[in-house]
């Protein structure tokens, strides 16, 4: 177990610096003169530019540009916008908390909800539990989350008037909640609808397993069967489908901040990507590449713990 | 007859499956009885329907099946001389009482026993779950004790260590040993085996059966034993019935069925088999022609289509069983004359 974890973490790394790689030579072919934004149209001239370029070390080969992007990184100086002067770090990592704050919560309510739901349309199945869930599940798979953010403003913020449509409370500024409730709605439901449906699909298949029929042959009552065998068969799958979906989540984010004028993360990538600001861009995707990576180590792991055929290291 | 102990009694039973808004019979008018102290086999060609004959006395039913019949009865001689009678015919599938009927009672050894433990509890655990459920006075150490026992006597060398292990450290012939634990653990009165060696190999297969065996006549148990080895049978069953086609076409006891067969299929069915078994792997496919496609409803005989005998009367109506002589039934009109008994 303890060599697979290591042999994992390094092919991470490994991975890591390759997809960064990848990225930065992307964006650095995409064309895009970041010297021509900063100089602004009025003072580009060719020697400005010029003087500039070599200044900023952008007529250096790629590969040592990416290195030294490296060492930057690793010296904590991340980087800044090129277009509009904030660093990384201000810009960008101290709006984390805001994007965190709405994503984890729609994590959370999503799972708690989804996983009750799940279980308890595959108990009934063909209940009317278990039509809902499924309404709740086309719902969401066929709609983006922006969609359901510009819905609930319609109904909740200017049918209704009952929550604001946007902003976000900073700490100390009084109740934080009402600003909260719609982004992480928007958010929640269609991965909520996702989940319900995958735990109730995963649950009927294994409800369907010998090993489940051997459980009621013992005579242990329904809620036991459900609960110590079909769901308990049911979480690796369903665990990995939920931590692929963070990712997938803070991906939504990025639209549901817009929509909302949350001041997260998202909302400076937007911006960063119109203005062709690469290093934020940059950044962003690193960040967004090893968050991927970990989550994906995490199932592994995870899925790991749950099985005793790995979990005792065969 | 007065005296006999009858502890399953099955009559008219019929089971059905939806599926696709199809209605499907599959098991039809199936009748018996199964004596105290007795073991049944009940043989057929595969997809005749034996596992769903036992499965819907049981209850352990997949949702899309119906079930019909005019009673199941089971009688628990257990207490005294009088029995305690049980209509399972009215019990709800995973209601109370079927509950309670199932581990103490009435206990099952599937058809796979690599599918039949779940892979994620150690097999200790696995056996003490329904000692537990059914005893709930009792302590996980007393059950766990009870459990090294029982594998002591199955035969299983260190047993302390085997009841700390996931089904996946076993072979397949430990699995099968751990499974029929779990099936006796609550000493049953009456334990349904559906093939429960057709995955292991021959010389495993004979230890577990013999195992089975002494059971059965040391406590007086009763057991229903689903097998395509008909050399199995010979050595553990004391009453024979055929199936085909969902329907029993032949019935009595082993001695009646092997030395004077009389349906045509059973004839079939014993000619193509060696009786000392079958090489693993080795198929049923030696009776001419195929079973047909249960969805196709048909009048008279089922097996008219194979059947070298066949008459046109064969092919109307509903075929009558025959007793030709004590016990022994045979669903086919060559026996006509004889006294009509299903
Ligand atoms: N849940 C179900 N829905 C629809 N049809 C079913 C279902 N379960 C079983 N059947 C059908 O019932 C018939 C009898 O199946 P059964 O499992 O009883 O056969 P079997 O005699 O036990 O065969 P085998 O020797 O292969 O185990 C088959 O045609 C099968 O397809
Ligand atoms: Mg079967």
């Amino acid at each position: 177990m303890a060599k697979y974890i290591v042999r994992r973490l390094i092919t991470m790394v490994i991975m890591v610096f390759v997809i960064s790689l990848v990225i930065f030579i992307a964006l650095q072919s995409t064309g895009v003169d970041p010297v021509g934004q900063m100089l602004g149209v009025d003072n580009y001239t060719k020697e400005a530019a010029e003087e500039m370029r070599e200044k900023l070390g952008l007529n250096d080969p790629i590969i040592v540009q990416f290195f030294r992007w490296w060492g930057n990184i690793f010296k904590g100086e991340y980087g800044k916008s090129i277009a509009l002067g904030y660093t990384v770090k201000d810009g960008l990592i101290a709006k984390w908390p805001a994007t965190l704050e709405i994503t984890l919560y729609a994590l959370l309510i999503s799972t708690v909800i989804g996983l009750l739901i799940g279980m308890l349309s595959a108990f009934w199945q063909n209940s009317i539990i278990d039509y809902l869930g499924r309404g709740i599940a086309v719902l969401g798979n066929s709609m983006p989350e922006y969609f359901f953010a510009l819905i609930l403003i319609q109904i909740f913020s200017i049918k209704l008037g009952l929550l604001p449509s946007a902003g976000r409370i900073p700490a100390g500024g009084g109740s934080r909640l009402p600003n909260l409730i719609l982004p992480v709605c928007a958010l929640a439901i269609p991965l909520c609808g996702n989940l319900m449906r995958y735990t109730r699909n995963t649950m009927l298949d294994v409800a369907n397993q010998e090993y489940v029929k051997l459980a009621r042959s013992k005579g242990i009552p329904e809620w036991k069967v459900y609960i110590k065998h079909i769901f308990r068969n049911s979480m690796r799958p369903v665990i990995t489908i939920l931590l692929f979906r963070l990712t997938i989540l803070i991906g939504g984010s990025v639209a549901v901040e817009t929509v909302f004028a949350w001041p997260g993360v998202g909302q400076v990538l937007t911006k960063a990507i119109t203005a062709s600001d690469y290093w934020v861009v940059m950044f962003y995707t690193l960040f967004m590449a090893i968050m991927m990576l970990s989550i994906s180590f995490l199932i592994d792991l995870i899925g790991a713990l749950l099985d005793p055929r790995v979990r005792l290291g065969k | 007859m007065e005296d006999k102990k009858i502890i399953l009694d099955v009559k008219n039973l019929n089971t059905s499956f939806k599926s696709d808004g199809q209605v499907i019979k599959i098991i039809k008018d199936v009748s018996f009885q199964l004596e105290k102290g007795r073991s049944l086999a009940i043989v057929g060609e595969s997809g005749c329907g034996k596992s769903v004959t036992v499965h819907s006395v049981t209850r352990l039913m997949a949702k899309n099946a119906i079930i019909n019949s005019d009673h199941v009865i089971y009688r628990s001689y257990r207490n005294s001389e009088e029995p305690k009678e049980y209509r399972i015919d009215k019990m709800s599938n995973y209601g109370k009482e079927m509950r309670s009927l199932r581990g103490p009672e009435i206990s099952m050894v599937f058809q796979d026993p690599m599918a039949s433990l779940n892979p994620v509890y150690r097999v200790g655990d696995q056996i003490i779950e329904g000692l537990l459920e059914h005893n709930k006075s009792m302590s996980k150490k007393e059950a766990m004790e009870k459990a090294i026992d029982m594998l002591k006597k199955l035969g299983i060398p260190a047993p302390e260590q085997r009841v700390k292990d996931y089904p996946y450290q076993l072979s397949g012939g430990m699995k099968q040993r751990i499974v029929i634990a779990i099936a006796m653990i609550n000493d049953p009165e009456l334990i349904i085996a559906d093939e429960p060696t057709t995955a292991l190999d021959v010389t495993i297969q004979a230890q577990i059966m013999e195992l089975m065996k002494k059971l059965q006549t040391d406590y007086n148990k009763s057991i229903i034993l689903i097998t395509h080895n008909m050399g199995l049978v010979t050595e553990m069953a004391d009453d024979v019935i055929v199936m085909y086609m969902g329907r029993i076409v032949e019935k009595g006891s082993l001695r009646q069925i092997f030395s004077n067969p009389s349906h045509p299929y059973t004839k079939m069915l014993l000619s193509s088999v060696p009786v000392l078994g079958l090489e693993q792997g080795q198929k049923l496919t030696t009776i001419p022609g195929s079973t047909p496609n249960p969805a196709d409803l048909k009048e008279g005989c089922e097996f008219a289509g194979r059947c070298p005998f066949c008459t046109d009367a064969c092919l109307k109506g509903k075929i009558p069983g025959f007793e030709i002589e004590e016990g022994h039934m045979v669903r086919c009109l060559r026996c006509a004359g004889h006294k009509e008994v299903d």
